[in-house]
């Protein structure tokens, strides 16, 4: 059904206490359907909210106040960062924080974990007959793939868009079957905030200096060849990395096969360079993706489960070679963590790293050696993201480090005469100028890092409240 | 033998921190025309702290202390106990040098950079080079262009003067030859600039910023094709045990020969040998 | 008012300073690497005071990152100041 009030729609929907909402994160710091719905279940006086959403940024501020007055009992999601991270970092929530994968999340909707009540997904526009796509509209956002498994597995599913096309979408990501109710609004987000994902490429000398050396161990290992895959994050390190990558593949006349992941200009570019074969987008980062994905048939939406989904036999990360992650803390075993800052604040998330590292041949970690006097390179990480035998070259500004476990990658580094240190090693160096930092307690239990594969991986805590 | 000298302010602990990873073969930090006059006192003791407990291992460090009498003993005095590579002069002339010389009266002056940039300069190029604790001569375009009243023309005809004397004064005497910053933030521009001021005679030059340094290293290195040649020159030399003999029909002798071997050990330097001639 | 000496800056990776008479030695100190260094920097800001042989003095220390060798800068600047303006 098609409703166009918020309070019809609701009159609708089995609402109760306790219930399971989803949402998913394309409109990034943009979306305006999360603060609306939750206003409206708020209203209703809906009780101990599970919130399932694939991220939650600064522009939800609906999710914070409800979490401040105990409305919202449990989050999950794959991300988060913002006033309401440091909310739960706190302890304010009643029930669990469960800090997911992008591959585990999928994993887990199609299993019928934490089954959602209602999936509430925004879409760029619906047809007549119920179709949803993220292409089309008056605030197109491209990829739809973290909404497509909430869309098949969740009891409901209600598409909230601000468009109504009269044309049939031929080739929609959501398909009107698993359409229940359809809620039309005036508009779905703010462009801009929609388009917040999107980066510069870093201007930051250390970034460079960092970029240049990954993109060299890149060429060390070999990587350059015909037919290679690769993905790499939308952070400003990671963007330089994909820059360098394209120019070498240019200069050698070589063609990558795919690249994967959140899809910005500088793939879109690559593609229609001929410098690699196929796109495959779980998440457009910005509006030239969002114009490639529409029009080029070898940029390819995917489902999150077609992403990184480990139980997926179709899953594309299982083909990836390469992966360039971030981290704001690594640990002496190679243990990542860019869910928490040191102190256990959580000021992000898993979303991919988790699945790209176990699946892809090589994943290359990029960040300082040391951020003002905070050190990147600790005994033990505040919180395991990616276990470290996933893990396995790290790059700073300062030196590389290679995992004891990854031999071949050693052996390979000394052939080629490129340097490289035990983390140990590294370690010392980021001590040199940090200094060693005290020991800190852990406070109490608030949530957990949930591996892909839907295992308790970490513990999160609590922080000291200011 | 560096090849590029990035300048780094002396009072931003940030950049002082990190200013060895940027590839600079020397590095410059500025107490001049980068610090406000009321924050001299926080750049001597930033930068003395810094050099005492992080001094990079594997570049040069050189600081360039002002001219003006009422600093210069202050500067001097700061560096008293430091373990820097030398000092960067500005305005440099006849008399800055004897001022500089005056104030070591225990210990030898710290080797310098004079950093030519005014008028007067030019008229006694010959003796600064000369001087001897100049090492190298440093051409300061931006004050020498606003010195003489010269306006930036696309190819910077109004300072080629300026640079080939500054190269003609350092060959004459046996020193460096650095030429002045490119102050454009734009990487178009840059490589151009370099390759001028080598084709010039330049040995290397200065970086404002440390995206400008990958560019000049490359430029002020021995490019392959040279290092090659050399390579076969240094060969045959030995291989003939001759100081004289022809290759590719052209006649080598002793001063090819010692060019060839001294760009090599540039190119040693600089990790640049083909693999097999490493160690 | 009792005149303040303000040495360093906000930005990141350094930290401000500041340094006024007092009637004994006063040590406060903010700093965004709390958790991991608060008694090390604290410690070093002692240090630092008994070397400049100072101790009527109130010091305050907004830190914003930095490493040893800054704080240790700032500090000491702001002390010789405050010692060649007759106070200490």
């Amino acid at each position: 059904m098609t409703f166009k009030t918020l309070a019809a729609l609701f009159d609708e929907l089995p609402l109760h206490d306790g219930m399971t909402v989803s949402f998913h994160h394309h409109l990034r710091d943009g979306d305006a359907v999360m603060n609306t719905i939750l206003e409206a279940m708020e209203e209703r006086d809906v009780k101990d909210i599970h919130l399932r959403a694939s991220a939650l940024f600064p522009v939800h501020t609906v999710a914070e106040r409800l979490v401040a007055a105990g409305r919202i009992e449990r989050i999950t999601t794959n991300y988060m960062n913002g006033p309401l991270a440091l909310l739960v970092s706190k302890g304010s929530l009643r029930g669990e924080v469960v800090m997911q994968t992008h591959g585990g999340r999928a994993r887990s909707l199609i299993d019928n974990e934490r089954p959602v009540d209602v999936a509430f997904l925004a879409a760029a526009a619906v047809d007549r007959d119920g179709n949803a796509t993220g292409r089309e509209g008056k605030n197109p956002f491209g990829s739809m793939g973290y909404a497509v498994e909430d869309a098949l597995h969740a009891a409901v599913t209600v598409i909230v868009t601000d468009t109504v096309l009269d044309e049939p979408l031929t080739n929609p990501q959501i398909p009107a079957r698993e359409v229940d109710h359809i809620l039309l609004v005036d508009a779905i987000g703010d462009a801009q905030g929609i388009m917040s994902g999107t980066l510069e490429m870093t201007k930051d000398p250390l970034g460079k200096r960092i970029a240049r050396d990954a993109v060299g161990l890149l060429d060390a290992l070999g990587i350059f060849r015909d037919g290679v895959s690769f993905q790499s994050g939308a952070g400003g390190t990671s963007l330089a990395i994909s820059a360098g990558f394209n120019r070498i593949l240019a200069e050698r006349g070589l063609t990558a096969s795919f690249f994967s992941g959140g899809i910005t200009r500088y793939q879109v570019e690559a593609l229609e360079e001929g410098l690699v074969e196929r796109l495959y987008d779980v998440q457009c980062f910005d509006d030239v993706a969002v114009a490639s994905l529409a029009r080029n048939d070898n940029h390819i939406a995917i489902s999150a489960s077609r992403y990184a989904n480990p139980k997926d036999p179709e899953r594309i990360i299982k083909d990836l070679d390469v992966v360039i992650l971030g981290a704001s803390q690594v640990d002496v075993d190679f243990n990542v963590n860019v869910t928490t800052d040191s102190y256990g604040r959580i000021i992000g998330g898993s979303g991919g790293h988790a699945d790209t590292a176990e699946e892809a041949k090589l994943t290359v970690i990029v960040a300082p050696l040391f951020r003002g006097r905070t050190p990147l390179i600790v005994d033990r990480v505040r919180t395991i993201t990616t276990p470290g035998k996933d893990v396995d070259c790290l790059v700073t500004e300062r030196g590389i480090a290679v995992n004891p476990a990854r031999k071949d990658l050693q052996d390979r580094l000394r052939e080629q005469k490129v340097p490289f240190f035990t983390i140990e090693e590294l370690q010392d160096i980021c001590h040199r100028f940090t200094g060693r930092p005290a020991e800190t307690k852990r406070h109490d239990r608030i949530g957990q890092v949930e591996s892909r594969h839907g295992t308790e991986q970490d513990t999160l805590h609590k922080i000291k409240g200011e | 033998m560096a090849r590029s000298y990035l300048f780094i302010p002396g009072n931003v602990p940030r950049m002082l921190t990190n200013a060895d990873v940027f590839e600079a073969d020397a590095l410059i930090i500025d107490w001049e025309d980068a610090i406000h006059a009321n924050e001299k006192d926080e750049a001597r003791e930033l930068t003395t702290a810094y050099l005492e407990s992080h001094r990079p291992e594997d570049t040069l460090v050189y600081v360039r202390i002002n001219s003006e009498a009422g600093l210069i003993e202050k500067d001097i005095e700061a560096l008293r106990e430091s373990t820097i590579d030398g000092v960067c002069l500005p305005k440099a002339s006849s008399s800055v040098l004897a001022r500089y010389e005056e104030l070591f009266s225990d210990k030898d002056p710290y080797p310098v950079i004079a950093l030519v940039e005014t008028p007067t300069a030019f008229f006694e190029l010959d003796r600064i080079a000369a001087h001897e604790h100049v090492f190298a001569l440093f051409l300061g375009g931006e004050d020498f262009r606003t010195a003489i009243r010269a306006q930036r023309t696309e190819n910077d005809e109004e300072i080629l003067l300026a640079r080939s004397m500054v190269v003609l004064a350092a060959r004459a005497q046996d020193v460096t030859a650095v030429d002045t910053p490119f102050t454009s933030l734009q990487e178009e521009g840059l490589a151009a600039d370099c390759l001028r001021a080598k084709a010039l005679g330049f040995d290397a030059k200065s970086a404002i910023h440390p995206d400008q340094v990958a560019t000049i290293n490359r430029t002020f290195s021995p490019s392959e094709k040279e290092i090659r040649n050399a390579l076969r020159i240094v060969k045959r030399h030995e291989e003939e045990e001759s100081m004289r003999f022809s290759l590719d029909g052209k006649m080598v002798d002793k001063p090819v020969i010692e060019r060839a071997k001294s760009l090599l050990e540039k190119a040693r330097l600089y990790g640049l040998l083909p693999r097999e001639d490493k160690e | 008012m009792k005149k303040e000496i303000i040495t360093g800056s906000l930005e990141s990776s350094d930290c401000l300073i500041r340094v006024a008479p007092a009637d004994s030695l006063e040590i406060e100190l903010e700093t965004v690497v709390r958790e991991g260094y608060y008694d090390h920097i604290k410690k070093l800001l002692e240090e630092t005071v008994r070397a400049e042989e100072v101790d009527r003095v109130r010091i305050v220390c907004q830190d914003r990152g930095a490493l040893d060798y800054t704080i240790k800068a700032r500090l000491r600047v702001a002390l010789r100041k405050f010692k060649e303006e007759g106070h200490g």
